[in-house]
């Protein structure tokens, strides 16, 4: 369901084709016994190295992702790069609508950053770093004027088939 | 935020290099990698960087090694320490080094962000403190020695005092608790002609009316239990002097006519004594309560007053001179950062709101005790509006209505943001402005997320 909604949402917000592949597994590697999480760094190489046709690819995992650096991330991906990875662990909300508007904001997040965006300063775009939940949730799902145009840039020199791997 | 800052990360492990660089590059910064202690030497050399992230635990060059050698080529580098579980007791060392903060990782993004805040916030400040401070220096060197006061009314008080000092005329110092009256005593004896002379200062208020007899007079041996031992009093220490009776308004009326006496003869002895002592010293008194009102109710004896009142200086209360908070602030910051040792630089704006929008019931006194405060417990560089929350809770009641506008509007924007938990486009929709104006105040004021 969440994965529907956010190719749903990355075709209309971000105006990118989606096509939803059949799961793959993680690599044995990415997951941290100690910490109890996939690490995501690791994850994303191992997506971006998957031969399938796909410019672009967003991985969407239901387990707990972190970075060697920090405690847990909500998405992490390749600035300017192939492949994105997004954990709904953190998301989840009693209310179904909440918890699906936050997963589609963090893929579009995470897919601004494949399209080369880097953070935004406007409050409410959807590039502006959010370090926590209740930051996430103030944003709009939608890119400041700035961040459109850009993306509108970006795509308009890459002719863009995404590709969603879950 | 600047794109020109550059940060360099010093770590041998690769992953959490990367995992930096990229988390900076996202957030619009340039960022170098060095592998090892030797390689960071190299590359500062090659590129000037304002932040560096260095690796606690590292072969070769440790951190702390790097940490002297950064801050012996780079002085204003802020350097932040990256430190794992268990070693938070050499992070603790590095800021006593000169280290700006440690992260323990893994970290949460909350931590990092609001690191690169500070660090930000700090840099930003203190490249306008280098523009200010040869305008800074100028007016201070117009002050005296310990006097920090911008304003007109404390400069008036400072014009009546370099009138007044070089006489003998007795001056009557008033003003309410803690603004200082004691400083201003002491002004006044520094630019007397007996300013050679000593200073002997004795508060009325806080001893008991017999203890406060013989500590003024002294005593002879014998003269009552327990003097074993004759002993001068302050009156005959002030010789060639000045004598400061802090609170005079405390003393009793048979003390006041003991007091009368001598000011007049110039004359007085030593308890249980015969011999006449001769003093000659200036008088100074001060008190923070209302003596005219105290002689109606008979308290206070009106020949007394007329003898230690020929001139009245009023010391104004901080609340109506809070444009010398600021310069008070940072004269207290320094202070007690060469006591404690601590690296702290200033403050954000969203703090020098906070002091300038309190009345200081306490004045002076208080202020200097609020900054000792968050000087203990700041850590980063900078004392922000965390360190100063205390204020914040326990002065709603004090709380002025005679802020300048500009002073307002930060406290009014900080308000809106904070009731509508920091959604931009609410709190810009209730202020009545646009969205882009209030991202631009914020940044420009440095409102900070309470
Ligand atoms: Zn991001
Ligand atoms: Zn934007």
């Amino acid at each position: 369901m969440a994965v529907s909604i956010i190719a749903a949402n990355l075709q209309a917000v971000a105006g990118l084709n989606t096509n939803i592949l059949p799961s793959v597994e993680p690599p044995d590697n990415a997951y941290v016994p100690v910490r109890g999480q996939f690490d995501a760094t690791v994850i994303i190489k191992k997506l971006a190295g998957l031969e399938d046709g796909a410019p672009f690819k967003l991985g969407i995992m239901a387990q707990d992702l972190c970075s060697p650096i920090l405690s847990f991330v909500y998405g992490e991906s390749q600035l300017g790069g192939k492949a994105a990875l997004v954990s709904l662990h953190r998301l989840f909300d009693d209310d179904p609508e909440l918890y699906y508007q936050r997963a589609a904001k963090i893929s579009l997040h995470e897919v601004g950053h494949l399209l080369g965006l880097g953070h935004c300063w406007e409050n409410f775009c959807i590039m502006h770093f959010s370090s926590n939940i209740a930051a996430l949730d103030s944003l709009s799902i939608s890119f400041c004027p700035a961040c459109e145009y850009e993306i509108n840039r970006r795509l308009s020199s890459i002719v863009a088939d995404g590709g969603l791997v879950r | 935020m600047s794109l020109a800052t550059q940060i360099m990360v010093v770590d041998d492990e690769e992953a959490i290099c990367e995992a930096l660089e990229a988390w900076f590059i996202k957030d619009g910064y340039r960022v170098e990698k060095a592998g090892s202690g030797f390689e960071a030497l190299e590359r500062m050399a090659q590129v000037y960087c304002d932040v560096y992230f260095v690796d606690i635990k590292m072969p070769g060059m440790d951190g702390l090694e790097l940490l002297g050698k950064l801050r012996e080529k780079q002085p204003d580098a802020d350097v932040i320490m990256i430190t794992a579980h268990g070693s938070i007791q050499t992070a603790v060392e590095a800021m006593k080094l000169g280290a700006c903060d440690y992260l323990c990782k893994p970290f949460d993004p909350d931590q990092l962000s609001l690191l690169m805040e500070r660090v930000l916030a700090s840099k930003a400040l203190r490249e306008e403190n280098q523009v200010l401070k040869e305008q800074l220096m100028e007016k201070r060197e117009s002050l005296w020695d310990g006097f920090i006061a911008q304003s007109e009314a404390m400069h008036q008080v400072f014009s009546v005092i370099e009138d007044v000092a070089p006489t003998q005329t007795p001056v009557h110092i008033t003003g309410e608790t803690g603004v200082g009256k004691e400083l201003i005593a002491e002004a006044i004896h520094m630019q007397s002609r007996h300013s050679e002379g000593p200073f002997i200062a004795i508060n009325c208020g806080a001893m008991s009316e017999t203890l406060l007899e013989s500590e003024l007079f002294g005593h002879e041996r014998g003269a009552f239990t327990g003097a074993v031992k004759a002993r001068r009093g302050r009156l005959e220490m002030a010789n060639k002097g000045t004598l400061f009776l802090d609170e005079i308004g405390e003393i009793s009326p048979k003390m006041q006519v003991s007091l009368l006496r001598v000011l007049e003869e110039k004359q007085f002895q030593r308890l249980g004594g015969s011999q006449p002592i001769t003093s000659d010293f200036r008088l100074l008194s001060a008190t923070h309560r209302d003596l005219p009102q105290l002689i109606r109710e008979n308290q206070f004896r009106d020949d007394f007053f007329y003898r230690i009142n020929v001139i009245t200086l009023k010391v104004p209360p901080l609340r109506e001179r809070l444009e010398d908070v600021p310069a008070l602030a940072d004269h207290f910051l320094d202070i007690y950062v060469q006591e404690t040792g601590k690296r702290l630089e200033g403050f954000t704006q969203r703090a020098l709101g906070m002091l300038m929008a309190y009345a200081w019931p306490g004045n002076v006194r208080e202020l200097r005790n609020v900054i000792e405060r968050a000087v203990v417990i700041a850590r980063g560089k900078i004392i922000g509006a965390e360190e100063l929350t205390f204020l914040d809770s326990a002065s709603s009641d004090c709380r002025l209505g005679t802020l300048t506008l500009h002073e307002v509007e930060i406290s009014h924007i900080s308000a809106v943001l904070d009731t509508s938990n920091w959604n931009v486009s609410r709190a810009a929709k209730q202020l009545g402005i646009d969205r882009s104006t209030l991202n631009r105040k914020i940044k420009r004021f440095q409102i900070e997320r309470a």
